[in-house]
């Protein structure tokens, strides 16, 4: 084997590293306890021994080129039988987040991002603002006069604003995750040959995201499990509900707002009630048993903080309108419009990407021949 | 001894499987002045039917079958000066391992209990030995081990000569600016407090200490070692009841490793240099003097290498540590790497390795490193074999530490021995030939020339004898500290690698091990390992040929010449192993209750039926040390073997003296098993070298066994641990089963 020149590792990764809460990798010692635990290796490419050793010598580009740190869930088996407490399930968590950075696009959002542990009250402040600049500039920024009981929120911000806000931004989303996505497809292709066919082999790994299966071969995050589970479905829900409110008010021209026994209403709370639990779950996992749970770095507090955000004022959004309040209700809209604009806005750089790579990744093991233990 | 006292106990099931009565009248047979059977001897009621005998002068000797002599040591210690004890091993030997109230089972407790009496009546008391025995323990070296072990033997109140060849006293020690850490939570470098042990040592006035000196020679025995010093002060004598070598160790010579880059960059130093920059606070590059960014360790340098030192030096990972955190904390910027075949961090220090590593910008790493490269320009080139990544790497450092193991600062004392041997025969052999070799010889060994350190007066070399690796030869698991040379005591990285605390723990060990030796000298009693025995081995040098066997073999260097080559005697250098007395041809040696005759009068004892087919006999000379042990621990598990089987105890298998083979075949015994340590390079033997001795001798007597058509393999030599025990019955049954196909021995019944 050629031999490769290498330095010492880079201290800049290793300074990243501890600001993501995985500078416990240079504990590793690579007794490879990690890897025998872990349910969700691969035999023939077991990890994550490998990567806390790439992770120790600051080998960034072959870690953001390695499918196996998006395989991990962070279940965290690994991290409570470390015999050196050198947290493997951390050490991946802070290497995902440098990978999302690494593979940003453009690059100096994914930094923003990146830095939300210095950079989090501008992330949730100037969207909010964006809203309340954009209202205050068309005199929206106090409910009109005599609005009646059975108002609709259109009353307060018109739909052709949402529409023109949130379309453009969907477009950019999709751009920048499309170019981040690709750079991170062709850099896992370098890792080794692919087979078969990328939407044949898509299918199954939205199967499996639908159903969690493997991430409930997990040990110590079953709780973890059944949040993101919830969650998940929650926002499918809130998603379809958003879907159908378009059919209902543009193709079935149903009055605004639905009462609250109409099927997509229904569809609505009880989506909500998903997020509600799942949200829950999850920030209650966070606050209880810290080894399992995982370090809670601040990339991974930012996202959290920004999906309980919008779940919080969604709510408050719909209990203000049932309550006839206009002026709270327009308060808390703001806030909910600016918050689910920066979710939005940040899901190629924050912990949110984990959906795109993750996906990727998954299909990509499959492609690979990866999946089987 | 004259007048026998027989004490049967019948306890222990003993009187259920056995006729002990009809033992008493074999006892009255043998002529036994006393005899008693007790229910439970070993109570105090038991004891004192004994105790009663000894004091109104009805026996001399006691024979107790009861149980083996491991057991109840205690209750059957009588005074030696008064009376001789011996014990027959009536319950492990024949109740335990014996179908009970067997004709074989009775016939083996006869036997059994006859062999005891003539043994018995071949013994004498002890002689008290008496002599003036220096308290003073003379310390050989002033580095931690020495320093702590003339504190200790100072603080037991023992008057203490400290030598040490330096100006200075501290060692390798007092260049250091910490320690590794030595308290809770062991994640933090220790102050180094060499310097306040040194000064508690100089100002004890029990402690005399002289630096810049050396030994001139050294004489004498334990307990009366006539020391004489060169010192600046002039020469000096004076008398040492023991001793202790605390002289330490050297780094490896990094001069043999220059594909490590030695020699051919000045960027490269060892850790013992790096210990010297950073205790001055300079750390730099001897290229160029300029600070280093990247400080790069190689762990095993020249260690664990059949070319270099085989051995784990066991420290040189605890000192990397200590280095990559004393860098850290005097230069926080520069990155350090550690290239590692395995980490070895026992004990707390495990704690200390995860605060290291745990450290912003150090590295440690698993490699082999195949070699360094560069000058004392550029960065230096290290390429790394087997790294954990998968394939061979390169790693660039501007100064690479070359962590090298420990040599002990010992002479290989039968080196040097032999080497002045091999000149004088080199100047006046009796043949061209044996001139010639022995030329060859001293040029082989030339480079023991000068490397004596304790000088001794000894005729087996004036150093101690060395393991493999150099280090003076111990029983290093059982017996820390104990040496080849009686009352000279090894501690510290002279006799294994250890790190500073370790060492001032051996420091100590040492010191109580000197002070046992000086006490029991003083009543004249060995120390190691038969510790009390106060018989001493006597030479009836009228009838000796002079043939040297016994100051050649001697483990111990025990025996001096004189010019003829007749044996000296130091009485308190000895062990009682026996190994002389085996070696003697023309046995003229024996101790007071051991000795060629009284084994072989157990052997005449012994009754042997003249019929084979029914009755064959074995004798199994066992040594009392491993063997033994054994034998009772299988007979207390109740395992069952070949009831042909009479055990004789050897004190060690190399007290075996081939007469008693002579007797028990022309006795008509039928096959002779002996049982004895394991030999080799990891010996069990307490006397380090008996049972191999007993297989060389055995070797010899093997081909006269064929010259007499007999079969060689009558005699069959067994080497068990002490660990063993459950292969005693295999051993007993198939060698007897391999008697049975031999046949009768054909000198039976002339």
């Amino acid at each position: 084997m050629a031999a490769i020149p290498a330095l010492l590792p880079s201290t800049a990764f290793r300074d990243q590293l501890r600001r993501r809460g995985g500078e416990s990798a240079a504990r590793c010692y690579q007794c490879a306890t990690c890897s025998s635990v872990c349910e969700l290796a691969p035999a023939a490419r077991p990890f994550p021994r490998r990567q806390m050793l790439l992770a120790q010598w600051g080998m960034a580009d072959q870690l953001a080129a390695d499918p196996a740190v998006w395989l991990c869930h962070q279940c965290n088996d690994c991290t409570v039988r470390c015999p050196r407490d050198a947290r493997p399930g951390d050490v991946l968590g802070a290497v995902r987040s440098l990978a999302i950075e690494k593979l940003a696009f453009p690059g100096f959002l994914g930094k923003l991002v990146g830095a939300a542990r210095l950079t989090w009250p501008l992330l949730l402040a100037l969207p909010v603002l964006f809203w309340v600049t954009l209202l205050g500039l068309t005199g929206r920024l106090t409910p009109p006069a005599g609005l009646e009981a059975g108002w609709a929120y259109d009353a307060l911000v018109p739909h052709s604003f949402i529409y023109a806000v949130y379309f453009p931004v969907a477009a950019w989303v999709i751009l920048a995750s499309w170019v981040a996505g690709r750079r991170f497809w062709t850099a896992l292709g370098a890792s080794g040959p692919r087979s078969g066919s990328f939407l044949g082999n898509l299918m199954p790994a939205l199967v499996e995201v639908a159903t969690h299966k493997r991430f409930g071969s997990c040990g110590a995050a079953r709780p973890r499990k059944l949040g993101h589970l919830t969650l998940l479905w929650g926002f499918v829900g809130a998603a379809v509900t958003s879907g159908l409110l378009i059919v209902g008010m543009y193709i079935q021209h149903l009055p605004m707002p639905l009462a609250l026994d109409h099927p997509y209403k229904i569809l609505g709370n009880v989506s909500a009630g998903l997020l509600i639990v799942g949200a829950a779950i999850l920030v209650g996992n966070r606050l209880g048993d810290r080894k399992a749970a995982g370090a809670s770095s601040a990339f991974d507090t930012f996202f959290l903080s920004v999906v309980v955000l919008v779940i919080a004022t969604g709510m408050v959004v719909e209990l203000a309108r049932l309550a006839h309040a206009p002026s709270f209700a327009l308060s808390s809209y703001i806030l909910h419009l600016g918050f689910v604009l920066c979710l939005f806005l940040t899901f190629p750089y924050s912990k949110f990407a984990h959906m795109l790579y993750r996906t990727l990744a998954m299909v990509h093991a499959r492609m690979a021949g990866l999946e089987k233990r | 001894m004259q007048r026998i006292g027989v004490f049967l106990c019948s306890g222990c099931g003993i009187g259920e499987a056995l006729d002990v009565a009809a033992l008493e009248r074999a006892a009255s047979e043998e002529k036994a002045a006393h005899r008693a059977v007790h229910p439970c001897l070993c109570s105090p009621q038991g004891v004192a039917t004994i105790r009663a005998a000894i004091d109104d002068g009805s026996v001399d000797g006691v024979l107790i079958a009861a149980c083996s002599p491991r057991a109840k040591v205690e209750e059957f210690s009588f005074d030696p000066l008064k009376v001789a004890v011996e014990r027959v091993s009536l319950r492990e030997q024949a109740v335990w391992c014996q179908p009970p109230n067997h004709e074989d089972t009775q016939l083996l407790a006869d036997d059994l209990l006859r062999m005891g009496i003539a043994k018995l009546a071949k013994m004498s008391l002890p002689v008290p030995f008496t002599a003036e025995i220096s308290d003073t323990v003379l310390v050989v070296g002033g580095g931690v081990a020495g320093l702590e072990a003339a504190r200790a033997a100072a603080a037991a109140g023992h008057p203490v000569v400290l030598v040490e060849s330096s100006p200075t006293l501290g060692g390798r020690m007092s260049g250091l600016t910490h320690l590794l850490p030595e308290c809770p939570p062991y994640d933090v470098l220790h102050p180094n407090r060499i310097a306040e042990l040194v000064a508690k040592v100089q100002v004890d006035e029990r402690v005399t200490v002289y630096t810049s000196a050396r030994i001139q020679h050294i004489a004498g025995q334990p307990g009366q070692f006539a020391v004489t010093l060169t010192t600046p002060q002039g020469e000096k004598s004076f008398m040492a009841g023991a001793i202790i070598q605390a002289t330490g160790a050297r780094p490896y010579d990094a001069g043999r490793l220059p594909h490590l880059g030695w020699g051919s960059s000045p960027n490269v130093i060892t850790s013992a240099q790096l210990d010297e920059m950073l205790a001055k606070g300079s750390l730099q590059r001897p290229g160029d003097g300029a600070l280093p960014k990247r400080v790069l360790f190689v762990q095993c340098a020249g260690s664990r290498d059949p070319q270099h030192l085989p051995y784990c030096s066991a420290e040189c990972c605890g000192t990397t540590l200590r280095q990559v955190a004393t860098i850290h904390q005097q230069h926080p910027d520069i990155e350090t790497a550690v290239v590692y075949r395995d980490m070895r961090t026992p004990g707390q220090l495990e704690r200390f390795y995860l605060a290291v590593q745990s450290q912003p910008h150090t590295m440690l790493t698993r490699g082999e490193v195949e070699r360094v490269s560069g000058n004392g320009r550029g960065p230096l080139q290290v390429h790394l074999r087997e790294s954990l990544l998968g394939n061979d790497i390169t790693l660039e450092a501007d100064l690479v530490v070359l962590a090298v193991g420990m040599v002990p600062n010992a002479a290989d004392g039968e080196a040097v021995r032999a080497l002045h041997d091999a000149k004088v025969r080199a100047e006046k052999g009796d043949s061209e030939t044996q001139r010639r070799d022995a030329a060859a010889l001293a040029e082989q060994l030339a480079h023991h020339e000068g490397t004596e350190i304790l000088h001794l007066e000894y005729r087996q070399g004036p150093d101690m004898p060395v393991l493999k690796y150099g280090f003076p030869d111990s029983h290093f698991i059982c017996f820390p500290y104990e040496t080849r040379r009686t009352g000279i005591y090894a501690a510290g990285t002279v006799r294994a690698p250890m790190d500073p605390p370790q060492a001032a723990e051996d420091g100590w060990g040492a010191a109580m091990k000197a002070i046992q030796c000086i006490e029991a000298a003083k009543r004249g009693a060995a120390v190691h390992p038969r510790a009390g025995d106060l018989g001493m081995p006597d030479f009836f040098l009228q009838r000796c040929t002079q043939c040297k066997r016994c100051t050649e073999e001697c483990p111990f260097g025990t025996l001096n010449e004189d010019v003829k080559g007749t044996p000296q005697l130091n009485p308190l250098r000895c062990r009682r192993c026996g190994i002389c007395m085996g070696a003697c041809p023309e046995r003229i040696i024996s101790f007071p209750d051991y000795g060629v005759d009284r084994i072989s009068a157990m052997i005449k004892a012994m009754s042997v039926p003249e019929e084979f087919e029914e009755k064959p006999r074995i004798v199994a000379l066992m040594c009392e040390n491993d063997a033994l042990p054994a034998l009772d621990q299988a007979a207390a598990q109740r395992q069952q073997w070949s009831p042909w089987i009479r055990v004789i105890p050897l004190r060690c298998l190399g007290s075996m003296n081939i007469v008693w083979i002579a007797d028990a075949l022309s006795r008509g015994i039928d096959g002779l098993l002996l049982v004895g340590c394991k030999s080799g390079d990891d010996y069990q033997c307490h006397y380090v070298r008996g049972s191999q001795l007993a297989q060389t001798r055995l070797g010899n007597v093997q081909e006269t066994l064929t010259r007499l058509a007999l079969e060689p393999e009558r005699i069959k030599v067994v080497e068990l641990s002490h660990h063993e025990f459950s292969r005693i019955p295999q051993i007993f049954n198939e060698f007897s089963a391999e008697i049975e196909g031999l046949g009768a021995n054909p000198m039976k019944g002339f």
